[in-house]
């Protein structure tokens, strides 16, 4: 019997509902309150660890959609298909590493760049509309943010020391 | 005093910044409306980091015009195309279309953008008188009213948001769980931390919903490479089309039946917690259809079909605004993001938050009647804008708005951390819409979450013990009115799924309505004793109704769905 993507959904929930739950048990009472700190959370818990019950056994006792069982996927078409959300996590997940050394407007061209690039058709050409793109968006934005709405935005430590 | 307030915001929505503001902003939300894919509600997220270097009232009138803007721009692409720019605008694209191909495409566009203005103008009115008398009503409320309140927008918005009632509660619980991360706002005591600054300082609040909606969203739209590659839309078709204003006024005018009560389905849609644009349009398309002798000319390009869903969705805005104003309830996503920016001027949505904030509040009232003025002026400048702005490749879009995102989220707080909270969230978000949960019940637990947990405790704190807070819930009249609507909003997605199939289904109307009037006896005052004895009326006319029938459902009665 094929396991359908619900009921394994319904399982990870039980399961961070049993974690969360047992953090909640953790969770300091203090003297003073009426209500413990616990006592909320652990409401919504019971929610959800119902709910998500009952989602299980709903995904146990329906029958796969026929789109679904032909939606079943090998890793490498897995792959491909979200190839474009990957790439943006990825190169987001860098912008963010990067982010105190390259600065903000470094690191955001960089990042609008490199995910244009990878996104887009490769060609000289476009490469060089993706770097304009970039340029243009980036410094566009920047400077309304830093001049219009005076938000100091991080510097990162290449454009620091050259100062 | 009523005179004074407005006079004083009058002078602020009137100031030369704000109107140049406001006009940014109806023009954004009318592109934004235009392009499939890029929601109303991207569109008011995305002005959201813009609004903490302004005012509140700047901030918000900026904001309700994207917000009007994008209700108004869903048509041009609808008519234009047959693709309908936003949910909001599904139903139009019904008749707008063909009207638009049978070479008529000014007369479309006229007809459109004037059925939105009269909506909007329609829900205005309603919305400055009932506002400050729904606020009078919600100042009765108690902590365990309120309670019962969040309980029944959470259900509510789970069975509208999809499909799956389940999924839907579920994803409201993650939102509530979410909200519960980090200090706790009456003990101040530290939840689930594990041990991480990040954790114990707890999520902003729009960091979350700027990743949960606009950083999935944008996900989603550039998930197949191919399209993600081509531009937004081919709409060559368009150039040199002319809104023709005038004959459009004339048609409107005769069907003003329609606009009303078009209007009215918007604005009574706009109420309930997360019922927006996308059902109201289809349910006043519906209403117009079965209202029309000429109903089997809908589809082919009649003009009822244009003016019932554009009226009635512009009218929802109205709606969902009254609910914020009056009782600091998001009326749907798009008010929970105001909300946030409320928030972020220290400004508390609540019943009293006309009679604290009197110049906000009105300063709301006028912006919404002045946004639908500058909707249509700006509408055929846009008709030229979106003509360039769909040559774009939704890639080339997507990237730069990340970034903006990214920009924005920082630009709120000036903490990292809140980018890194805007990445997990992106992640999560787009984790959810994949394994078909729905996120706007999860946006509303994320904002309803603390006022839940606050009323919550202090509904234990006042009622002593656990079994007389229970007792108190369904004592008090108010609260006991939101529970039964909770139970029967989770009991809907069912009635839906079989009111052309199951005889249980006619007595869920009557049902509900004769269980509403129980509250309504047990509330003081002479009127509410009147609406209880005019709820049992109708619960025996609709059972009586049933029952010349024979009890039989109506096989043609489907539930309305986008594709109906």
């Amino acid at each position: 019997m094929a396991v359908s993507r619900d009921t394994i959904v319904a399982i990870l929930l039980l399961a961070f509902t049993a974690l969360m739950w047992n953090a909640s048990t953790e969770i300091e009472i203090t003297p003073y309150a009426t209500m413990a700190s616990s006592v909320w959370p652990q409401i919504i818990l019971v929610g959800l660890g119902i709910f998500s019950a009952l989602l299980l056994a709903q995904a146990v006792t329906t029958k796969a959609p026929a789109e679904f069982k032909a939606d079943r996927l090998g890793p490498a078409a897995l792959l491909a298909r979200y190839r474009n959300a990957l790439i943006i996590y990825v190169l987001f997940f860098l912008f963010l590493i990067t982010l105190p050394y390259l600065g903000m407007l470094i690191g955001a061209t960089i990042f609008v760049f490199l995910a244009l690039t990878l996104l887009g058709r490769l060609s000289p050409r476009m490469v060089g509309v993706h770097a304009l793109i970039a340029l243009g968006s980036v410094g566009v934005m920047w400077a309304i943010f830093t001049y219009a709405l005076h938000v100091i935005l991080p510097q990162g430590e290449i454009l620091s020391n050259m100062y | 005093m009523i005179l004074e307030n407005i006079a004083l915001a009058f002078g602020a929505v009137f100031e030369l910044r704000n109107l140049i503001l406001m006009t940014l902003g109806v023009t954004a939300g009318l592109i934004a409306g235009s392009i499939p894919g890029f929601t109303i509600t991207m569109a008011v997220v995305l002005t959201l980091p813009f609004t903490f270097g302004l005012t509140a009232v700047e901030g918000l009138a900026t904001m309700i015009g994207v917000f009007v803007g994008g209700l108004s721009g869903g048509l041009m692409s609808g008519m234009l195309t047959g693709i309908p720019g936003t949910p909001s605008s599904i139903a139009t694209t019904f008749d707008g279309f063909p009207l638009a191909r049978s070479g008529r495409p000014g007369y479309a566009l006229g007809i459109g953008v004037w059925s939105s203005f009269f909506g909007g103008i329609f829900s205005a009115v309603l919305l400055v008188t009932l506002a400050p008398r729904l606020a009078t009503i919600g100042l009765e409320f108690g902590p365990w009213d309120y309670f019962a309140l969040v309980l029944f927008a959470l259900t509510i918005t789970a069975s509208l948001s999809g499909e799956t009632l389940i999924k839907g509660i579920i994803a409201g619980m993650l939102g509530l769980l979410v909200a519960t991360i980090g200090e706790d706002d009456v003990n101040g005591v530290e939840r689930f931390s594990f041990g991480n600054d990040m954790l114990a300082n707890g999520f902003s609040f729009l960091p979350v919903l700027i990743g949960l909606f606009a950083f999935s969203q944008l996900l989603s739209d550039i998930q197949d490479t191919e399209t993600a590659r081509k531009p937004l839309m081919e709409a060559g078709d368009a150039k040199g089309v002319k809104v023709e204003h005038w004959n459009a006024i004339k048609t409107i005018v005769k069907s003003w039946t329609n606009v009303v009560r078009s209007s009215l389905i918007g604005v009574f849609t706009g109420i309930l917690p997360a019922a927006g644009g996308s059902i109201s349009n289809i349910l006043a398309y519906d209403q117009a259809k079965k209202a029309s002798k000429e109903s089997d000319k809908f589809g082919t390009g009649h003009v009822d079909g244009i003016i019932a869903p554009e009226s009635a969705n512009n009218a929802t805005a109205g709606g969902a605004l009254i609910t914020m104003m009056a009782l600091g309830i998001p009326g749907d996503v798009v008010t929970a993001v105001m909300l946030g920016a409320l928030l972020i001027h220290n400004v508390q949505p609540s019943p009293t938050f006309i009679i604290d904030n009197p110049e906000l509040a009105y300063s709301i009232f006028i912006a919404f009647f002045l946004a639908h003025f500058i909707m249509i002026g700006m509408q055929s400048f846009c008709l030229r804008a979106f003509l360039l702005v769909v040559r774009i490749p939704m890639y080339t879009l997507a990237c730069v708005i990340l970034v903006y995102c990214a920009i924005g989220v920082f630009a709120l707080n000036n903490i990292q951390d809140d980018i890194w909270t805007l990445f997990i969230f992106g992640i999560v978000g787009y984790g959810l819409r994949l394994l078909g949960f729905p996120l706007a019940p999860m946006i509303l637990g994320v904002v309803l979450g603390h006022v839940a947990e606050l009323n919550l405790n202090r509904a234990v704190t006042i009622s002593t013990t656990g079994d007389q807070f229970l007792l108190d819930m369904i004592t008090r009249p108010w609260s006991l009115f939101f529970l039964i609507l909770a139970s029967f909003s989770l009991m809907f997605p069912f009635y839906q799924k079989h009111r052309s199939s199951k005889t249980w289904t006619v007595f869920f109307p009557p049902l509900l309505v004769l269980a509403l009037s129980i509250p309504m006896f047990m509330m003081d005052g002479m009127v509410r004793t009147v609406i209880a004895f005019g709820l049992i009326a109708i619960a025996g006319y609709l059972v009586v109704k049933a029952g010349r029938r024979g009890f039989r459902v109506d096989p043609d009665d489907t539930p309305l769905t986008p594709t109906a």
